[in-house]
């Protein structure tokens, strides 16, 4: 647990290892969530019903929805929207790699576990920044819960739903089997930036702490379920939060920016300056 | 009893028939025909969109992007109810209908978008365009297609104004960006001038959802509302209109368009799903939900219950 909680005041006001720990827990909130509601949208007119491809296109865009806000911290910070994302560099991104996995058409069983996997996860992060000593995160942790418990609910009755058929079954552990190391790249170390994110209080629990909590929490669910957790398993690598990724996450980041470059961009468009016009 | 055919036609106002009158099969027939097609017409411009989620150069447009086709599939599940509530065919008749290649649906959204300067061709222009007709379609005589057209032509308005957000960006862009869009404009006009059909003059048949209420405008009438508001618009953000297909202004607020000048064999054969974008398209989203059918049997083999972890979407 943290030692000192002092509150770290504005951006501007950080010294430069504040700034680097404050960076550090924002990228990872930021491109998880990003790169989370990415892949969310596959399923958009692909879902199986009409029904839950409302609610996947609901999903996608809540996280979508967070991942600005937290961008937006980082902004506070002198970044803008186009270095993050647009102009910038596959590698610069810290994302684990559970979120950038693609999917296989057809593949429900993975997006269910990969959505309940990461949720549990977010629930944990999340409670760990609620009394964070840096404001822009605290800020914004309340409004995102709201949203998250119901995406973490809406994964635990798929889950529920889907223990209860023979096929689905099958699929889901094989897709748990599959996920179950690279969900462990979540409480993966940027660096040695991490015990400064303790010290500094930004966060409250260290990686380690909230990687045993999810462990419990996952394991305790999904056996209730009737399902076999691979709990000794490692990280599967790359592990994303030091820069380095999947081939995947090459081409999804290509195609991603291909219309900003396409198009010659130099900025990314801000509908709300527009709509005041 | 059953209402008779001459009795519909005299009583045939705007949300006059609901599911509590016994209506004659023909009318329920063409009802049926008509909002299944503009359902299934949803889902497939949907489908269409879908990769310009991705796609789309800012995260603002990302989101417009999700939400917009988001919307889509909510007003497909809407249509369907209503078409659902005719007792000619089920919901799931009509999806698998669809995937299969049997169901019709718009002309425009059999054609392939490859480019992003391509969408506002869509989001403005064709939508803009099923605007004017579902505007028209808050008066059918069945009342439950009118009811769903109260909330879908709200949400196709923010619809079209998000199309003619990007149309302006892109028109104020480099001038790669509008010589890019220019061309796709001279792409896309010839089929959203088809989108309305042939003139009324040239469509022979007689026109039995016209007499009974379900529609209450005319190709013509609805090609000259949207012409009348879009090749102003055009202009002004620096679209030329192409010289071809001619287009006579009469004057009066009235437009002809030199029918010879479209291709109306690619439109009859788009109409019947046999143009190679329509097998594109078709066999793209079929694929997709044959890979799901294993989540659907196993839904439909267990009991529907008030545990079902699918929101409904909000009428």
């Amino acid at each position: 647990m943290s030692t000192t909680n002092a509150d770290l005041g504005e951006p501007t006001e950080l010294s430069e290892d504040e700034q680097r720990a404050v960076e550090a827990q924002l990228f990872r909130l930021a491109d998880d969530e990003f790169i989370q509601a990415e892949r969310y949208t596959f399923w958009q007119v692909r879902a199986p019903t009409l029904e839950s491809d409302l609610a996947v296109s609901n999903n996608a865009q809540d996280e979508l929805g967070h991942a600005r806000l937290w961008y937006d911290a980082i902004q506070q910070l002198g970044y803008s929207e186009e270095s993050l994302i647009y102009e910038s560099d596959p590698s610069d991104f810290q994302h684990s790699t559970l979120v950038e996995l693609p999917f296989e058409e057809g593949d429900w069983a993975n997006a269910v576990v990969r959505a309940y996997l990461y949720d549990v996860a977010e629930d944990i992060r999340l409670s760990a920044l609620e009394e964070s000593s840096y404001e822009p995160i605290r800020d914004r942790i309340g409004r995102i819960q709201g949203e998250e418990e119901y995406h973490l609910e809406h994964a635990r009755s798929w889950l529920e739903r889907m223990a209860l058929d023979d096929d689905a079954s099958e699929r889901v552990q094989h897709a748990l089997d599959e996920l179950y190391p690279y969900a462990l790249t979540l409480f993966e170390p940027v660096g040695d930036v991490e015990d400064d994110i303790t010290n500094l209080g930004i966060r409250s629990m260290s990686l380690s702490e909230m990687h045993t909590e999810w462990a419990d929490r996952v394991e305790s669910f999904l056996t209730e379920q009737g399902f076999e957790v691979p709990t000794d398993a490692e990280p599967a690598t790359p592990i994303g939060r030091d820069n380095q990724h999947t081939d995947h996450w090459h081409s999804l980041h290509e195609e991603m920016t291909s219309t900003y470059r396409n198009l010659g961009r130099n900025e990314a468009t801000l509908l709300m300056d527009e709509d005041d016009e | 009893m059953t209402m008779d055919i001459e009795t519909v036609k005299e009583k045939a106002g705007s949300r006059e028939f609901n599911p509590t009158d016994d209506m004659p099969e023909e009318y329920r027939k063409a009802a049926t025909r008509m909002l299944e097609f503009h359902a299934n017409s949803e889902i497939m411009g949907a489908y269409l969109e879908r990769p310009f989620i991705r796609k789309a150069p800012s995260i603002e447009r990302k989101l417009a992007f999700s939400a917009k086709v988001q919307d889509e599939i909510g007003h497909g599940q809407m249509l369907y109810r209503a078409a659902e509530s005719l007792g000619i065919k089920s919901r799931e008749e009509m999806l698998d209908d669809l995937a299969t290649g049997d169901g019709k649906f718009l002309n425009c959204f059999h054609y392939p978008m490859d480019s992003y300067v391509e969408t506002p061709m869509i989001a403005f222009f064709v939508d803009g365009a099923a605007m004017r007709r579902q505007a028209t379609l808050k008066q059918s005589s069945w009342e439950p297609y009118a009811h769903a057209m109260d909330k879908i032509c709200f949400e196709e308005g923010m619809h079209v104004k998000h199309g003619e957000s990007i149309l302006r960006e892109l028109t104020n862009g480099s001038q790669r960006e509008q010589e890019m869009v220019q061309e796709a404009f001279e792409e896309w006009w010839p089929r959203i001038l088809q989108f309305f059909g042939p003139s009324d003059d040239a469509s022979t048949h007689h026109d039995f959802a016209a007499d009974v209420g379900l529609k209450t405008a005319t190709n013509d009438e609805l090609r000259n509302a949207f012409l009348n508001q879009y090749m102003d618009k055009a202009e002004k953000y620096g679209l030329e209109i192409p010289a071809e297909p001619r287009i006579r202004d009469n004057g009066d607020g009235t437009y002809e368009v030199v029918e010879d000048d479209l291709d109306w064999d690619e439109f009859f054969t788009v109409s019947k799903n046999e143009y190679e974008g329509s097998i594109t398209q078709i066999g793209g989203r079929q694929q997709a939900q044959e890979a799901v059918q294993w989540v659907r049997t196993m839904m439909d083999g267990q009991t529907t219950t008030d545990t079902s972890p699918e929101p409904q979407a909000a009428d």
